[in-house]
């Protein structure tokens, strides 16, 4: 697993994505890459759900073997599946200024990496058989693609051609994107959250009041945690353009504990909503994500 | 006394003080603008309030604050106000001028260091409020120093100055001394006059009109004995011995005190070379003459000098003069056909000169052309009348400087268009009766009649007139009558034409209609007239320390006996002057720069830049004669003749004069640059201290981040 593991990163590093031009490619390189490691896990099959019985020939997988069946009637049947594809899987896409930053050149912006997460999530629904759409989004929402089994490629274009174009207000967003979310599904939040908690929250209640599973990946970039050493400086907000001098070396302390708060009030806030939260490091490799996504459909599964 | 401030309302910039106070807490420092995602975290930690609002060292902030109130401090312009001192004193503000003469005569014994000692002290004790200037004068003037209070600046000027060549004239002097005093604001005036009071600069009415209360002191320098023998003059006579020109120098020699016979060596140098020398015995207050051999010229521009042994006053012991060839000036007496002596008494009259002067051509055809006219200085008619064609001509040549003189006579007149050339109407013979007419008005200021002017020096009533032409004149810019007869005709008239003169004589210049070539006026009489339309002059041997030349003009520098290379000279744009002391200089065309002022006695060259085949045209400069004569003027009787006018200060004067004298304690004192100057020291440790600072907190904060 270790070994694998490893292996896989390679595909799955943020720095080495960056440098893939096509979406779709590295979503298919990053899925790919992802399942080869986990080949052996036990997540394989859980979007399978059972179709009919048929008799047993030799060279059929014997663990496919319905035993209860032979016990009733003395006769060899094999279990048949059909895929699941009911369900709709929607990511919401935060590109507002805010995201287009990176404190190391070398390293995807936060919106790079949450375009490399939403693709690569919304590629290995679809190779699940899911409905996959997507919604880019600042302070409204930018593009909508409904969820279809056939919106893979209208989905991975939006998010190819999502720029940056001004503030973001994830309430006003969530509040217009909830009205087109009629089935119930699964909903991916990929954003920074650099709103009021409490805001926060009540965006949030918009998607769950439409009966959607939400799953918060919460983008950050390193250098949002830890502010830079250095003498005095302006920093400029991305969105607002407002500049506030400072010292960074005399405020880092301070300013790492209010970030851990915000964080952590996040997670408090996102339990009690019942919503899946998950932190995301723009320098963690993006199988972190892929993991709690699958870990996400395997407690709903259950759940259903 | 106390302090003052010429502008206290610049004091209200004081509160400028909290501006170093109110940038600390405010300022936003120039940094590196860095974006950032949301600085909705940022502004939620509470360092920046705590940190902006403390100040963290007070040392920096009262240096600041020192720096403002520094410059503060200098625009209000501080002074130690000590007008009460000075008006208790009894002396109040005063002016003092004090007028240093500077005429070579100053050089004699220790005059000159007297006279700067002198005018030292006259500066050394001037009072808080006092301004001075220093004159230096001799034939002009000039403030070497005006209107300061500062000591230094008035000893300079008085350190540096030094006697020149020019000789004493109180005038100028005196004049740009009153200048000085009118001008002042001050309430007091004080001239002092430091001067050997030679009596030859005084005139007496020199119209100085000294401010009311100016206080005149005279400082008498060098009032011992005098012994001082001078070349008084040198006269350069020319002769014409066997077609040569041959000059003979003869020098005046005087002395002025002394007691005893003394032996003088007199020496005349030609080109720098010893040529000749003479030895005589000077009387005590007596003169005596030198007579040279006669010396031929070889050369335009020959430098020479006459002098004797120095003595105490070398200034006046040489005489300097500048020799050139003479040239003949070609006269063409053009008479009627067949009566050649017609012109017979002024022929012989112009052939009659010591040194050949006139180059005599009788003719009796017509007016000559090109070449032979050209060569023509003067064309003088006897008699004989100018045909139309004949004025034609010869009215361009007068035009460009030739001399026409018309003898009237029986025939003579002109054909048409002759009255664009001649001066007047001619008409017909006129008889006089009786005994004839005497020349009743003769100009004696012209130049024909100027050496005729001083007693017994000719005597033109003695002639008589029988005929005359009638000749009627109407006098105008360009023409002038020079003589009439008793009944108030015209004798003589001239009219200028271009660069030429024309002269009409309405009688004969023969024994005829008249017995004026009997009379012994006759023959000097027709020099000057030939002399006066040819546009000669003597030669002019030297001049005198001071005298301006303008070198562009070329008529000028001829007629000064510049030479003909005096042309070259004015027709280049730039030429350069060698002045006597070594020192060289440009005249450039254009303002006032092409004035050559001889301000050295010796010789100063003048040349075309680049023109080395050329001589250069040499002038002679010599100091003021008048100058040798040391007899001293009564200081008493000058101070005496200085009239006093204008009324006293004016009552509404009083207040500007008290501002200004704030003004000048506050000049004097000049506290302000040294305020600005401590402002500027501040300020720079300032700099290199918050920059020190800085550093330290920036190494200190990346030593807490590693740790």
């Amino acid at each position: 697993m270790d070994r694998t593991a490893t292996a896989s990163a390679r595909f799955l590093d943020p720095d080495v994505l960056a440098r893939i031009g096509n979406l779709e490619l590295l979503a298919r390189t990053v899925v790919d890459g992802f399942l080869n490691g986990i080949h052996k896990a036990p997540y394989l099959g859980l979007s399978m759900d059972f179709a009919q019985h048929r008799p047993y020939v030799p060279g059929d997988d014997i663990r496919h073997l319905d035993w209860r069946l032979f016990a009733r009637t003395d006769r060899y049947y094999i279990k048949q599946y059909d895929a699941e594809t009911n369900t709709d899987l929607v990511a919401l896409v935060d590109v507002s200024d805010s995201m287009d930053w990176t404190s190391d050149d070398a390293r995807p912006t936060k919106l790079d990496y949450a375009r490399f997460l939403a693709a690569s999530l919304l590629h290995l629904s679809r190779r699940q058989r899911d409905r996959v759409g997507c919604v880019t989004f600042d302070h409204d929402p930018i593009e909508r693609v409904p969820a279809a089994a056939r919106n893979l490629d209208l989905s991975l274009m939006a998010l190819e051609r999502s720029v940056p174009r001004g503030p973001g207000d994830l309430k006003n967003a969530m509040y217009e994107v909830s009205g087109g979310l009629r089935k119930r599904g699964i909903v991916l939040l990929v954003s920074d959250l650099y709103e009021d908690p409490d805001d926060v929250v009540a965006a949030i209640r918009y998607l769950t009041a439409r009966k959607q599973d939400v799953m918060i990946f919460h983008v950050l970039d390193p250098g949002e945690r830890d502010l830079p050493v250095g003498d005095a400086v302006s920093f400029e907000d991305a969105e607002t353009g407002e500049q506030v001098p400072v010292i960074p070396t005399k405020l880092r302390e301070g300013y790492a504990q209010v970030i851990a708060d915000h964080v952590e009030t996040l997670r408090r806030s996102m339990t009690g909503e019942r919503v899946d939260f998950v932190p995301v490091d723009t320098s963690q490799p993006l199988d972190h994500a892929l993991f709690a996504y699958l870990s996400l459909r395997a407690r709903s599964t259950r759940r259903r | 006394m106390g302090l003052g401030f010429l502008v206290p309302l610049a004091l209200a910039a004081a509160a400028a003080i909290v501006v170093p106070i109110v940038v600390h807490l405010t300022r936003r420092r120039k940094s590196k603008v860095l974006r950032f995602p949301s600085i909705r975290f940022i502004e939620k930690v509470p360092y920046r309030a705590e940190s902006r609002r403390r100040i963290h060292h007070w040392f920096l902030l009262s240096l600041r604050a020192l720096a403002v109130l520094l410059i503060v401090a200098a625009f209000a312009r501080p002074f130690v106000d000590r007008t009460d001192e000075a008006t208790a004193a009894g002396t109040g503000p005063t002016e003092r001028v004090v007028l240093l003469d500077h005429s070579w005569s100053m050089a004699l014994g220790d005059r000159w260091s007297d006279a700067q000692e002198a005018a030292r002290e006259a500066v050394s004790d001037l009072g808080p409020l006092d301004r001075a200037s220093v004159v230096v004068f001799a034939t002009g003037a000039a403030a070497i120093a005006r209107s300061t209070a500062e000591p230094v600046r008035l000893r300079q000027a008085i350190d540096t100055s030094r006697v020149s060549d020019e000789g004493t004239t109180y005038g100028p002097g005196l004049k740009l001394a009153q200048t000085i005093l009118e001008e002042s604001e001050l309430p007091a005036r004080e001239l002092v006059i430091v001067s050997d009071f030679q009596a030859q600069g005084w005139t007496g009415d020199e119209g100085v009109t000294l401010p009311a209360g100016t206080e005149v002191r005279t400082v008498v320098v060098g009032d011992g004995p005098i012994d001082n023998s001078a070349v008084a003059d040198v006269a350069l006579n020319r002769q014409q011995v066997e077609g040569r020109e041959r000059v003979s120098p003869a020098a005046r020699l005087v002395r002025t005190g002394g007691t005893e016979p003394r032996e003088v060596e007199v020496v005349l140098s030609l080109d720098g070379q010893p040529v000749q020398t003479q030895t005589v015995t000077l009387p005590a207050e007596g003169a005596d003459g030198v007579v040279f051999d006669p010396v031929t010229i070889g050369a335009d521009q020959t430098q020479g000098s006459v002098s004797i042994s120095e003595d105490d006053l070398p200034q006046d012991d040489m005489m300097r003069f500048v020799l050139s060839p003479g040239r003949a000036e070609t006269v063409r007496l053009l008479v009627p056909p067949g009566a050649t002596d017609a012109a017979f008494y002024v022929e012989r009259a112009l052939g009659i000169t010591e040194a050949g002067e006139f180059d005599v051509v009788v003719s009796s055809g017509g007016v000559p052309s090109g070449e032979a006219l050209d060569e023509t200085d003067v064309l003088l008619l006897v008699d004989r009348p100018l045909g139309t064609p004949e004025t034609d001509r010869v009215r361009d040549w007068v035009q460009d400087g030739g001399g026409l003189i018309l003898v009237a006579g029986e025939r003579g007149g002109w054909g048409e268009g002759g009255e664009t050339v001649f001066p007047g109407a001619l008409g017909g013979v006129e008889d006089r009766d009786g005994r004839g007419e005497r020349l009743a008005s003769v100009e004696y200021e012209h130049p024909i009649f100027e050496v005729f002017r001083g007693p017994r020096q000719g005597d033109f009533s003695a002639a008589r007139f029988y005929r005359a032409r009638a000749y009627s004149v109407q006098a105008s810019d360009s023409v002038a009558v020079l003589a009439r007869f008793d009944d108030g005709s015209t004798a003589l008239a001239e009219r200028r034409t271009g660069a030429g003169r024309v002269l009409v004589w309405s009688s004969t210049l023969d024994a005829g209609w008249t017995d004026l070539a009997l009379q012994p006026v006759f023959l000097p009489f027709v020099h000057e007239l030939a002399r006066y339309a040819s546009g000669a002059r003597e030669a002019f041997e030297s001049f005198t320390a001071g005298q301006v030349v303008d070198v562009t003009d070329a008529r000028a520098m001829e007629s000064a006996g510049l030479g003909a290379i005096a042309e070259a000279i004015a027709a280049s744009e730039e030429r350069v002057v060698l002045a006597p002391s070594g020192a060289s200089s440009e005249l450039t065309d254009g303002s006032s720069s092409h004035f050559l002022q001889l301000s050295e006695a010796g010789f100063y060259e003048i040349r075309p830049p680049g023109r080395g085949d050329l001589r250069p045209v040499s002038v002679a400069v010599n100091v003021d004669r008048g100058e040798s004569d040391l007899s001293a003027l009564d200081p008493e009787e000058l101070v005496a003749s200085l009239r006093s006018g204008g009324d006293v200060l004016p009552a509404g004067d009083t207040e500007r004069a008290a501002a200004l004298r704030r003004a000048d304690q506050e000049r004097r004192q000049s506290w302000w640059r040294w305020l600005l100057l401590g402002a500027f020291g501040i300020l720079i440790i300032e700099t290199v201290l918050s920059n020190r600072l800085s550093t330290a907190t920036a190494r200190s904060g990346h030593a807490r981040m590693a740790s």
